[in-house]
Formats: C-alpha cells, sequence, structure tokens
C-alpha cells in the first residue's frame, strides 16, 4: 500500500526541528518502524521531521570518559564504530544483532529507542550499561537514567515535543566481559527474548554484574534479582544457573504467536545463563 | 486471547462497585476516551482514539454492562471497530475487600476475553498482549488517582 499524504521537512537544525515538533510534526529518524506502518495505514502522521537531515547528531565520540553516540548514528554506524569495538563491545555486538543489513543501514540508535519497541535489541544493552539519555526540549535539556526512560510498550520519558539528542555509556575498564544473547524471531529479526551482560570479576569472585532483558514483557528492564544472586559469587556454572533462573522473577512475561508467556520466561533464563557465560569468557 | 489480572483501587467496595459503573469516571479514565454517552440501561455508545508509538485510529463502538451483583461483580461487555480494525471483549470484574494497611481498598480481579481483528491485528499480532495489558493498567492507575482526587476534595 502507499502511505497518505503528508509534508516532509528536511530541518537544517535542531532547533529548527524542536519548533516544527511543538507544531504537531512527527519526527522520522530512520523509519524502519513508521514507514512500515505508513504505508499500512496504521499511521497517518500528516507531517515528518526528518531528524536525519541534522548531520551534527551523527556521531560517535570519546569526552569526559564517557562515549557519547548521536540519536542519528545508524546501527552500521555503531556496529562498525572502531571507538565502540574497543571501549564498549557491548553495543557494537547488539547492534550488529538487529533485524538485517537494510534496517542497519537506515534505523537509527535515536529512532530505535524513541520508539520503545518491547522486542528491540538496543534497550538490553543499554540497561545493562546503565546509559544516561539527553532530552532536548524547546527551553531546556535533561538526563534521564535507562531506568526511567524505557516507562512502557512504546512509552518512554520523552515528553511531546522534546527530542532524543544523545545517549552516553560509560567506558568500562579492560577487566570488564560483556554479552548479548538473543532468540531472533525468524522473519522481523526483532528478539523474541534479547539479555545482555555486563561483568567484573576480582580475585575469583564476581564484584560487578549488570543484566538486561528485551522481549520479555512491555519495557527493556534490569534483571536486580539474578545481579543480587551473582554478586560476591563464584562464576561457576551452578552460580551462573542460579543467577540466571531469577531472571524473569515478578516479571509479567508478554505472550504473542511467536512464544507463550511461559516459553519467553524459558528462554529468558537460558539466554541470560548464555550471556553470563559469554561475558565472563571475554574478561581479560 | 485471555485476559486477567488483578488491581487494588483505594476505596470500599461499594464505593468501587460505583465508580466502576459512573460514565463520567469512566470516560475519563479509559486511555483515548473521547466520550462515553448513555443509548440505554447499561449501555454506552463509546469514542476512543487510541494513540500508540506511530498507530494512530479512532474507534467508536459500545460499552454494555450486565450480571449485576452489587457490590460483589459484574460482566463488562466492549465492542469497537475503527478504520485500522475491530475489537471485541467480554470480562467479568470481580470486587472483594483488599487485605491491605489502607482503611478501605477494594482487590478488583479481572477475566476476560478480548478478540483483535484487522490490519491492526495482521500485523501487530505481537504487540496485542503487551498493548492491552498497558491499556488495562492506564485505566486502573487513572481510577485510582481520580478516586483519590475525589477523596480529597471531599
Amino acid at each position: 500500500m502507499i502511505a497518505q499524504k503528508f509534508e516532509y521537512t528536511a530541518p537544517k537544525s535542531l532547533d529548527e526541528a524542536l519548533h516544527l515538533l511543538a507544531s504537531g510534526a512527527k519526527p522520522l529518524a530512520g523509519g524502519m518502524s513508521l514507514i512500515p506502518m505508513m504505508k499500512l495505514r496504521l499511521a497517518a502522521p500528516e507531517h515528518l521531521v526528518d531528524l536525519r537531515a541534522l548531520k551534527d547528531l551523527n556521531y560517535i565520540r570519546e569526552a569526559g570518559g564517557q562515549l557519547h553516540i548521536g540519536a542519528t548514528a545508524s546501527h552500521y554506524d555503531v556496529e562498525s564504530s572502531a571507538l565502540l569495538r574497543q571501549k564498549c563491545p557491548l553495543l557494537t555486538e547488539t547492534a550488529a544483532a538487529i533485524g538485517d543489513v537494510q534496517v542497519r543501514n537506515m534505523g537509527t540508535i535515536g529512532g530505535s529507542v524513541a520508539h520503545a519497541d518491547p522486542a528491540a535489541d538496543y534497550p538490553a544493552a543499554l540497561q545493562a550499561l546503565e546509559a544516561k539519555f539527553v532530552l532536548k526540549g524547546a527551553k531546556s535539556e535533561r538526563t534521564v537514567s535507562a531506568t526511567d526512560f524505557f516507562v512502557d510498550a512504546f512509552t518512554t520519558a520523552l515528553e511531546p515535543g522534546e527530542i532524543l539528542r544523545e545517549v552516553v555509556v560509560p567506558i568500562d575498564d579492560a577487566r570488564t566481559g560483556t554479552s548479548y544473547q538473543k532468540m531472533a524471531q525468524p522473519a522481523s529479526g526483532f528478539a523474541i527474548v534479547g539479555v545482555a551482560a555486563r561483568v567484573r570479576v576480582n580475585a575469583g569472585k564476581v564484584n560487578f554484574v549488570r543484566i538486561g532483558v528485551t522481549g520479555l514483557s512491555n519495557r527493556a528492564y534490569r534483571a536486580t534479582a539474578s545481579e543480587k544472586a551473582l554478586e560476591g559469587r563464584t562464576s561457576s556454572p551452578s552460580d551462573i544457573q542460579a543467577a540466571a533462573a531469577l531472571v524473569a522473577q515478578g516479571v509479567d512475561a508478554n505472550s504473542d504467536l511467536h512464544a507463550s508467556a511461559d516459553y519467553r520466561r524459558h528462554l529468558a533464563v537460558v539466554h541470560a545463563a548464555r550471556a553470563l557465560k559469554a561475558a565472563l569468557s571475554r574478561i581479560a | 486471547m485471555k485476559i486477567s489480572g488483578s488491581y487494588i483501587l483505594p476505596v470500599a467496595p461499594e464505593r468501587a462497585y460505583q465508580i466502576l459503573q459512573d460514565p463520567a469516571i469512566l470516560a475519563q479514565a479509559m486511555p483515548g476516551c473521547e466520550g462515553l454517552e448513555k443509548i440505554g440501561p447499561d449501555e454506552y455508545r463509546m469514542k476512543m482514539k487510541v494513540l500508540l508509538a506511530a498507530l494512530s485510529g479512532q474507534f467508536e463502538g459500545k460499552v454494555r454492562i450486565t450480571d449485576h451483583s452489587p457490590p460483589t461483580s459484574f460482566r463488562l461487555i466492549v465492542e469497537g471497530t475503527g478504520r485500522i480494525g475491530f475489537l471485541k471483549g467480554e470480562g467479568l470484574l470481580r470486587l472483594s475487600p483488599a487485605d491491605s494497611a489502607v482503611a478501605a481498598s477494594t482487590l478488583v480481579s479481572y477475566d476476560g476475553d478480548v478478540q483483535v481483528g484487522g490490519t491492526m491485528a495482521a500485523v501487530g499480532q505481537r504487540l496485542i498482549d503487551g498493548t492491552a495489558k498497558m491499556m488495562i493498567r492506564r485505566f486502573f492507575d487513572k481510577l485510582a488517582s481520580l478516586t483519590q482526587e475525589a477523596k480529597s476534595a471531599n
């Protein structure tokens, strides 16, 4: 099908984009979710503002001891960034696991996280990384944590009229191991369940662990029960299994034709164990 | 698709039963509701605008309430159609005094069956369950805050 008629603006500055949003336009940041919905006429925005036209939102750089990723950096930009590969391999690994080549070339990190599809890949990694999100409004700018950013299905902390400007992630020391493991839905590539793990070991004991989960429920979350269970323990297979078993604890799992809620919970446990094992094996 | 769950409202069961059938309050609490108009005893015409991610759709439908058994249970029947699909749902709502520290509170448990069809369901199947849960949660959250407001206004 062909989308309904709409206006299209390629703004020259972030301020111009914010101004257009205030008058009711909808941001386009790659369009890998929005355009198909418009073609099916499930969505019919009257005016699109193409954020990918804003070249100064497309960057990946190191500053102040952290990594800053501009909202319009494509998944391919992230996947192929030498800086991220060296200093935040969890993000390159996650970006490489998204959809297919076409989606990774067009889709952007900002578009993906602002859309907040419950099955998107980035949110798991960004939860595990305790990422910060910089939201720019017409008058001011604010920073929110990953825990506060992902609110519900397709719902984030972004207020109407705000644009996600950048995502900030920490630089881990070399003793940190990370991994993202997912069960992909074969047709869409979306994660039926995806788990990101980030661990550090000191003197044979796990002294730091962060686990982010996507696909299981309406929002990506930190599996704090699993984290607590593993912290201070050795990284033996039985310790990993015991921690992974808690990954879906207290979570209202979703169900659809691809996977029932019980199967999703099972997948979460399996992939949490795989992610932890892989992350531990990558510690330098 | 089966839907079930529960929610605690901060009012006594008698009051909860009342507000769950008060069109003025329901219209405010239902996400996207743009009007609820009485067309018969226990029957209402409803206009709803669903805004979810980029999806936007208008629905028109009916809400019916049957099997009155105050203050413990009633049945809610909802039907809606719009350009992007249709939905039909039927559920039993049961009210009981909640075991909680709050002086008066009610445990509302619901158990029902929802059918969604049309384009919306054909392409959004993987999202229906989560969306339904979110809408129900928003409804009860709003309802709870409305009852709090009413309380403090008194």
